[in-house]
Formats: structure tokens, C-alpha cells, sequence
């Protein structure tokens, strides 16, 4: 019976550290390349430590691209589509679950079909629309669509649906209003559902490519993800030399620092989140 | 996504008032506009114009199911619906075997369990073109971490025959944590009596793996499967990094020449006709998912 318990406390051991290096072990590959010098890099063998630390990576990965500005610009862009996306969904989430009137249902309907519809039918309509407003190249085209996303909207109505009803009638026979009720009573009840949207509004739209992409020219409004796709703008085993690895990794880590520390600070908010929703944004 | 599992929410009417009110539709109206202006426009717009010749020249007329007829013959876009499928056929079985195995390795209570989910679940908030530049230095032929490992100079990204494996090797390390998460709610929804009922009865952990968990399961893995499919419907991040559809049209996607036709040759029409396709291509899957899921549900009921 013991040998039994202490041979599977060895395969749990064993197991979990295979799990534990395999998906952290490309992410400190990652960092050891950002440190290593250029003839470091190439080395025949597997150097997981660099022998000699070097930030001359980071300092040119910043001196040639911009990439300070693709960072701001993805702050700018992520935080206030997080902000458009909270007051919007919160707003017609509490009507769709709380109030009565006509075609609520079909209403919802209609939001929530849209889930079934990919976004790249939208890109096209999308795409002339802002060009059209000469709005191609600018922050309001990145912030704006993501107004319309479905997702905030479903779990907010979700949440409302839930929250016990004795409190607003309290406060309907003390006189309050409906906005009063939403502004006052609700939403501080709403902090959990607020924070788990924030987190998955802020986070798709950080990561966001395929739009920002296409809607982005210049450095001006750029965001990280766009900016950094150009590292790979020489083509893998075409021309690209593997020295020049040193750099792109040095942008990676970069690049992956917010999104990691934001993690690990909510990590709980987030698994929780994810397995509440099932949802990416 | 979730509206498509089986639990559904039961509608709680809020105060009942019978009176016309306006209150209700300017709680709306934001959102409603966004969603009309950027969601169901667009979603509208596009289908119209998928029926059009509209292109960066020329003028633009109605040209009926023309865009559609020249699919059979467009030999990219058949390549791409072969790769996209051969891609799904590939990453959605490996996730869901690898992301269940996961989660019950680390659904066990067992000391540094946290550790093992967290480490698994952080490739997933990396953003994808780090996740593509990280997979293009580590497939590298000559000095990637994986070949020095293996002993051999396997030219991943390059050769034309395994390129697509190697979308599919990123793919599934970048996302295997996310749909972990998923089998790890669904599991720790099953209640624990069913457990202790089977173990009574004598069974063996594997029949309480087939007979118990996987049927009590099936609502995640309904959703798991919905969802692996669509994202693999509709990958592109990692192929415009890593290798922009080649060589040749050996990992082109359905999203990628749709990027491809719409945005770098500007032939909008035809690419709006491409991304209708996708939607067909999706909705049929769903619809056939969604048969085979109630089917199974009934076979268990029975």
C-alpha cells in the first residue's frame, strides 16, 4: 500500500514537472535568447543560461523600431475600449435583464445571433466605413467596433438576471429613479461581473491582430501586436539570419511583460472568468 | 458561445409594469447604435457585397452569384479550404485529448496543482505574433531549440510538407491552458456523489472514466469542440507570422486569403464572397454539431 502512494507521488512529480516545462520552457528559451549576444546565439549547443548577459538586444529592438509608441498606442486603445465597453454593457445589460418593454426579447435575440456571424464578414463593410470617414489610421477605428462587441453585453445581462430584486424596489418606494437605482444600487453589486469584463475586453483587445492590422499605416497608431509582426517581415530560413533572433526575442519579452504581470496579479479573476464564460471577447 | 450549451438561463421577468415606458430604450440606445453602426451593419453590408464586383478600380456593379461560380475554379481558395480543414482535422483533436488529459492530471488535490494550471494557462495570454516569432525562432532549421534537441535539421517553417504541422505544434501549445480551464469547470461541476456511487459499485477507474466522467462531461466538451473548431475556422495570426500561407499555398487559410484578396489585392467583392463562405462553412458545423450533441443526449436519457 505505502510503495503504491510513493510511487504515484513520483508519476504526480514527474508529471506535472513535464506539464510545468513544457509551457514555460519555450517562455525562458525566449528571455535566455533576449540576453544573449549575437555569436552567443548560434551556438551548437542548448545554452538555457546565457554565458555572457547582454541588453545590447533590447537597446536596438528600442533604437529601431518604435517601440515605445506601438506600446502607448495599445494602452490608449485597449483602455478605452475597456471603459467603451463597460458603460455600454452594463447599461443595456441592466435594461435587457431587470426592465420590461416591448421587444426586449427579440432584441436580445438579435444581439446574441450575431455570435454565430466571424467578424471577417464585418472587415470589408468595416474597413470602407472608416475610410470613407478618413478615419483609417487613427485610434477611433481601433476603439470604436469593439463598442459592439456581444460578448460584455450577454454577461452583464447574465449577472443582472441574478442580483436579488428587493433591493431596487426598496429603492423605488424611497423615490429613486431607474438611473439613480442602476448608478447607486447596482452597480457597486456589479463589481465582480465589471472586473471579469474588464479583464476579457482589455485583454482580447491587447492581443487583437487581424483588425488592427488592417486598419492601421504608420507608427502613429500602430499597436504592439501589428508592430511587432514586422520582425518577421524577412521571412524565416529565407533571409533572416538566426543572429537576428537576439532582437525579435528582446521585443517578445517586452511585448509579453504587461499581459503576464496582469495575469498573475488576477490570476484568480481570470480562470474564473474564463470557466464562467467560455468566452475570449 | 455558452447560449449554445444546453443549460440555458431561465428569463426572471424584472417588475412587472404595465405602462409604456421610455426608460428602457435609453438604457438601450448606446449600445444599440454601436450595434447597429459596427456589428449588424457591417454583418448586412458585407453580405451585399459579396454579391458585387466592388474593387479598389473600376465601377462597381451588382454581378449576382458571379463571385460564388468563380470559386470551384479559383485553385487558391480551394487550396485554402483544403489547408483550413486539414489544419482543423489536425489541432481540434489534438487540444481536446491533450486540454482533458491536463485538466485531470491537475484536478487531482495534490500539492502544487495552482503551479501546474498556471503554467499551462500562460502561453494563452501571450498575444499571438509573440507566440508566432517565439514558435519561428524555436522550429529555426539550423540553431531552433527543438531540432538541437532532436539531433536532426528538420526545416519546419520551409518545407512545404510539415510547415502546416508546425502551425499546428504552436497552435496547440498556445491554446491547450484556455481549453484546459474549460474541462477544469466542467469537471468541478460534477457533483462528488456520482464518484462515490460508482466506486461502490466496484468500478474500475477506467469504466468511471468512460461511464461517468466523459457523459457528465459531455456539455463541456459540446462547448470545447464548438469552440476549438471555430478558432480553428478562422486561424490566421500565427500563419501571417510564421509563414504568410507558405511556401507556395502549403499553410494558406481561408482567413489568410480573404486578408489576402480583400486587403492586399483590394478585390472586396470576392473577398466578402470568401468570408460568406467561412460563415456557411461555420453554420453548418454548428447546426450538425448541435444535431449530434441532442441525438447523444438522448441516447443517454434513454
Amino acid at each position: 500500500m505505502n510503495t503504491n502512494r510513493i510511487l504515484g507521488g513520483i508519476l504526480w512529480y514527474a508529471l506535472l514537472l513535464v506539464v510545468i516545462a513544457l509551457s514555460l520552457g519555450p517562455i525562458v528559451w525566449m528571455m535566455s535568447t533576449s540576453f544573449k549576444p549575437e555569436g552567443d546565439i548560434v551556438t551548437i549547443n542548448i545554452q538555457w543560461i546565457p554565458k555572457t548577459f547582454t541588453l545590447e538586444n533590447y537597446r536596438n529592438v528600442l533604437v529601431q523600431y518604435d517601440m515605445l509608441r506601438w506600446t502607448v498606442n495599445s494602452l490608449i486603445v485597449a483602455i478605452a475600449a475597456t471603459v467603451l465597453a463597460l458603460l455600454l454593457s452594463s447599461l443595456s445589460g441592466y435594461a435587457l435583464a431587470r426592465m420590461e418593454f416591448c421587444g426586449r426579447n427579440s432584441i436580445f435575440l438579435l444581439i446574441i445571433s450575431m455570435l454565430f456571424i466571424p467578424m471577417q464578414i464585418t472587415v470589408v463593410p468595416l474597413f470602407l466605413l472608416f475610410s470613407g470617414f478618413n478615419l483609417v489610421d487613427n485610434y477611433l477605428a481601433l476603439i470604436l467596433p469593439i463598442g459592439a462587441n456581444v460578448t460584455p453585453v450577454f454577461l452583464m445581462r447574465q449577472f443582472f438576471l441574478n442580483i436579488p430584486g428587493e433591493l431596487e424596489d426598496a429603492a423605488r418606494v424611497d423615490g429613486a429613479n431607474d438611473w439613480r437605482i442602476w448608478a447607486w444600487i447596482v452597480m457597486p453589486l456589479a463589481r465582480p461581473a465589471l472586473t471579469a469584463v474588464a479583464i476579457i475586453v482589455f485583454l482580447s483587445t491587447w492581443n487583437s491582430f487581424f483588425w488592427p492590422l488592417i486598419v492601421t499605416q504608420t507608427d502613429a497608431s500602430r499597436t504592439l501586436p501589428v508592430g511587432l509582426a514586422q520582425f518577421m517581415s524577412l521571412r524565416p530560413g529565407m533571409s533572416m539570419s538566426a543572429q537576428a533572433y537576439g532582437k525579435s526575442m528582446a521585443g517578445a519579452v517586452l511585448a509579453s511583460i504587461p499581459p503576464i504581470l496582469v495575469f498573475f496579479m488576477l490570476q484568480r479573476y481570470f480562470i474564473e472568468g474564463v470557466s464562467k464564460t467560455g468566452l475570449k471577447g | 458561445m455558452r447560449i449554445l450549451a444546453p443549460s440555458r438561463p431561465t428569463t426572471k421577468a424584472g417588475p412587472a409594469r404595465k405602462d409604456f415606458r421610455w426608460t428602457p430604450y435609453w438604457f438601450m440606445l448606446p449600445y444599440l447604435l454601436f450595434f447597429l453602426l459596427f456589428r449588424l451593419g457591417p454583418s448586412l453590408a458585407g453580405l451585399g457585397i459579396s454579391f458585387t464586383n466592388w474593387q479598389v478600380a473600376g465601377t462597381t456593379k451588382f454581378v449576382g452569384l458571379a463571385n460564388f461560380q468563380a470559386m470551384p475554379h479559383d485553385t487558391r481558395l480551394l487550396d485554402a479550404v483544403k489547408n483550413t480543414v486539414v489544419f482543423t482535422a489536425l489541432t481540434v483533436p489534438l487540444l481536446i485529448v491533450l486540454s482533458l488529459a491536463l485538466a485531470m492530471l491537475l484536478n487531482q488535490r495534490r500539492k502544487g496543482r495552482t503551479f501546474g494550471r498556471v503554467a499551462a494557462f500562460t502561453p494563452f495570454v501571450m498575444m499571438s505574433t509573440v507566440i508566432g516569432i517565439l514558435w519561428t525562432w524555436i522550429l529555426e532549421k539550423d540553431f531552433g531549440l527543438l531540432n538541437m534537441y532532436l539531433g536532426r535539421k528538420i526545416p519546419w517553417l520551409v518545407d512545404s510538407d510539415v510547415a502546416m504541422y508546425s502551425i499546428v505544434i504552436t497552435t496547440v501549445w498556445w491554446t491547450v491552458g484556455y481549453d484546459m480551464v474549460l474541462f477544469l469547470a466542467g469537471l468541478q461541476d460534477i457533483p462528488r456523489d456520482v464518484y462515490e456511487a460508482a466506486e461502490i459499485d466496484g468500478a474500475n477507474k477506467f469504466q468511471v472514466f468512460r461511464r461517468v466522467t466523459i457523459p457528465m462531461l459531455a456539455p463541456t466538451i459540446f462547448l470545447v469542440v464548438l469552440l476549438t473548431v471555430t478558432n480553428s475556422f478562422q486561424v490566421f495570426d500565427q500563419v501571417y507570422v510564421m509563414t504568410a500561407g507558405g511556401p507556395g499555398t502549403a499553410t494558406l487559410t481561408l482567413v489568410q486569403y480573404i486578408y489576402t484578396v480583400a486587403f492586399q489585392f483590394q478585390k472586396f467583392g470576392y473577398g466578402s464572397a470568401v468570408a460568406l463562405l467561412l460563415f456557411v462553412i461555420l453554420i453548418g458545423f454548428t447546426l450538425l454539431q448541435m444535431r449530434a450533441y441532442r441525438r447523444g443526449v438522448e441516447g443517454v436519457g434513454a
